[in-house]
């Protein structure tokens, strides 16, 4: 984790509301794992809280990293005013990223709307090791629709809308059934009820495919303790949440959601967690009911 | 500065609890041994989880937080960070809640004589527990029974901290004074509340949050003044502290040191530069030490007898 200053080098909006912008930010861009974010202070003025954002992307050889984020507040509109040659505050890496089994060679991604920004490093990180990759996405109607030119060659892409406008009719989960079998790992993130419906078929999908689960070769192997890196990657399903922070560092235990273990801090423990650590009936998003 | 009871800290810029964990958060991004004290989490007799999320949201020049006093329970905070806090210089005060006298004895019994705790910061204010905490900081007699209980239970330096959620907080500053504190601190957070952006109901998991940073600084600010002018011990303000001209009202107000709380999630480094700033100043007026800029601000200027023990020495 470090304070750095980041250099805005380019920005624009790839969609309605929501922009993508490029960071000179060499000491983050060498350290950053997929899953991981940035807390973000700009030099605005009447805010006291930093902003978090997923790494969109990095690459150590140019020194970059990318966010993607949606105009939702003061916060993300001062970031739209910020113009290339100007900077801001980042501190980060934060967090612990997706793990990919080593022998993992079929990669399912799954991202509602801008939660497509939380697994897109995966998507790269994914291709250099030489794995196959397949991402759904889904969102409202086509104008909603993750451009395929920001997404390398390489990637299965496949695109559900609510209205039919654009791929299939209907929810991105419903096309999970039929790669859940090629599939060794799946990542996912987008709004709560899609992970959560994703998690109730990844609890049956053992059932349905009556296959051997990764990493259980001789006898079921070593018992690992739930939330270890080792059990998350063992396990078919990680999930990227979400949740408002304070200090992003684990220090005020502002942006818990609740595991079966009780509260998990996103900022510390997450943002990403084997399915099978959270209480979905518990777990309250930003803006959603809390119990 | 000697809080009491040997309390001794190198300079008058502390570190708020619930705002930097358990001093090993930051460590990475601070240099905490620069800090004049650590006042950590909340500590309760027993392990807690805290309020259902969310627990945070950005307000107007502050944030809502309704942690619920989150913690693993005093047994586990001294067995995972007692023996680091013994190694480091910055001397660590930990912060206690509870929902009865008895809990408050219990845990700082368990505190007493223990290498690495500093001191004791009573949380008899948090306004986030339904029923404990607020009872004591809204009643004369129960903050008194408290302090009265902790002071008999150990010789660790014992700051109480204040609730601004009071009509009038004199009376029961004196009272905790009267009971053997030996400083005060002021202040916890403003009870408030946000809603959801379809206004569908309350945003906070706990309904009810608690206010902190810039907004509620005239509210400190006014309570410090208040405070300084009927107790004859040391005061250390809280509330929205983000640079050193707030840093240098409060000691002018009457208080002998400042926690930074909120203002440490925008800028982690913020208290540590502080101490270099409060230094410089002391510098540019020709001072030897922070004394003569504490209670400059109060009716007479004399009697500010709060100023007891204020020996920082840059
Ligand atoms: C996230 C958060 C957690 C807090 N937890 C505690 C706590 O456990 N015990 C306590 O006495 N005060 C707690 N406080 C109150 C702060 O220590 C401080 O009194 C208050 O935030 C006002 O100072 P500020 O405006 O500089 O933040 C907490 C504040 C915040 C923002
Ligand atoms: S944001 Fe403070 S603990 Fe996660």
């Amino acid at each position: 984790m470090q304070l750095v200053d980041a250099e805005l080098q380019e920005s624009r909006q790839i969609l309605p509301g929501q922009w993508l912008q490029q960071y000179h930010a060499p000491a983050l861009a060498a350290g950053a794992r997929a899953g991981q974010f940035v807390h973000v202070r700009g030099d605005w003025s009447g805010l006291v809280l930093r902003r978090p954002f997923t790494i969109n992307t990095a690459d150590p050889v140019t020194g970059t990293i990318s966010i993607h984020f949606r105009e939702v507040g003061r916060g993300t509109a001062w970031l739209t005013r910020l113009r290339p040659g100007e900077r801001i505050d980042m501190l980060g890496p934060l967090g612990q990223g997706f793990q990919v089994d080593p022998r993992s060679r079929h990669l399912l991604l799954v991202a509602g709307g801008l939660g497509i920004a939380d697994v897109r490093l995966l998507v790269d990180e994914a291709l250099r090791d030489g794995r196959q990759v397949v991402l759904l996405y889904g969102c409202r109607d086509a104008s909603e629709v993750y451009p395929s030119s920001l997404l390398p060659d390489e990637v299965e892409y496949l695109v559900a809308t609510d209205d039919g406008s654009v791929g299939h009719k209907g929810f991105v989960t419903d096309l999970v059934l039929e790669y859940e079998a090629w599939a060794d790992q799946a990542f996912a993130c987008g709004p709560l009820p899609m992970l959560r419906t994703l998690a109730g078929l990844v609890a049956g999908r053992k059932g349905r495919l009556g296959v051997a689960t990764l990493g259980r070769k001789r006898g079921g192997g070593r018992p690992v303790p739930p939330g270890s890196p080792a059990a998350r990657r063992r396990s078919f399903l990680q999930v990227a949440m979400e949740q408002n922070m304070g200090c992003a560092v684990g220090a005020c235990l502002g942006c818990v959601i609740w595991g079966v273990d009780g509260p998990q801090r996103v900022c510390r423990e997450g943002p990403v967690f084997a399915y099978d650590e959270i209480d979905w009936d518990a777990t309250a998003g930003p803006g959603t009911h809390a119990q | 500065m000697d809080l009491g009871r040997g309390l001794r800290l190198r300079n008058p810029l502390l570190v708020a609890s619930g705002t930097f964990g358990y001093g090993v958060e930051y460590a990475d991004v601070v240099d905490i041994e620069r800090l004049g004290a650590i006042c950590c989490k909340g500590t309760t007799l027993r392990p807690r989880q805290g309020n259902r999320p969310p627990r945070v949201t950005e307000t107007p020049a502050g944030m809502l937080n309704s942690i619920g006093l989150q913690n693993p329970g005093v047994d586990a905070v001294l067995e995972r960070y007692a023996a680091q806090w013994a190694g480091w210089r910055v001397p660590v005060i930990v912060n206690v809640a509870g929902e009865s006298i008895e809990d408050y004895v219990q845990v700082v019994r368990k505190l007493d004589l223990v290498p690495g705790i500093a001191g004791v910061e009573l949380n008899i204010s948090c306004p986030n527990v339904g029923k404990g905490g607020l009872q004591f900081a809204i009643d004369q007699d129960a903050a008194a029974a408290v302090t009265r209980a902790v002071r008999r239970a150990t010789e660790l330096p014992l700051i109480v901290k204040l609730s601004p959620n009071v009509a009038d907080i004199r009376p029961i500053a004196v009272a905790i004074a009267d009971a053997g504190a030996d400083a005060l601190s002021a202040i916890n957070t403003l009870s408030g509340m946000a809603l959801r952006r379809d206004r569908s109901g309350p945003f906070l998991g706990n309904t009810y949050g608690g206010l902190s940073g810039p907004a509620i600084k005239p509210v400190a600010l006014r309570i410090v003044y208040e405070v300084a002018q009927v107790v004859g011990i040391p005061i250390i303000a809280i509330g929205g502290v983000t640079g050193l001209d707030d840093v240098l009202d409060f000691l002018a107000a009457g208080a002998v040191a400042v926690q930074v709380g909120t203002a440490i999630f925008a800028d982690p480094t913020l208290p540590v530069r502080l101490v270099d700033e409060l230094t410089a100043e002391c510098g540019r007026r020709g001072l030897a030490s922070y004394r003569p800029l504490v209670g400059t601000a109060l009716p007479g200027r004399t009697g500010a007898a709060s100023s007891r023990g204020v020996e920082y020495r840059p």
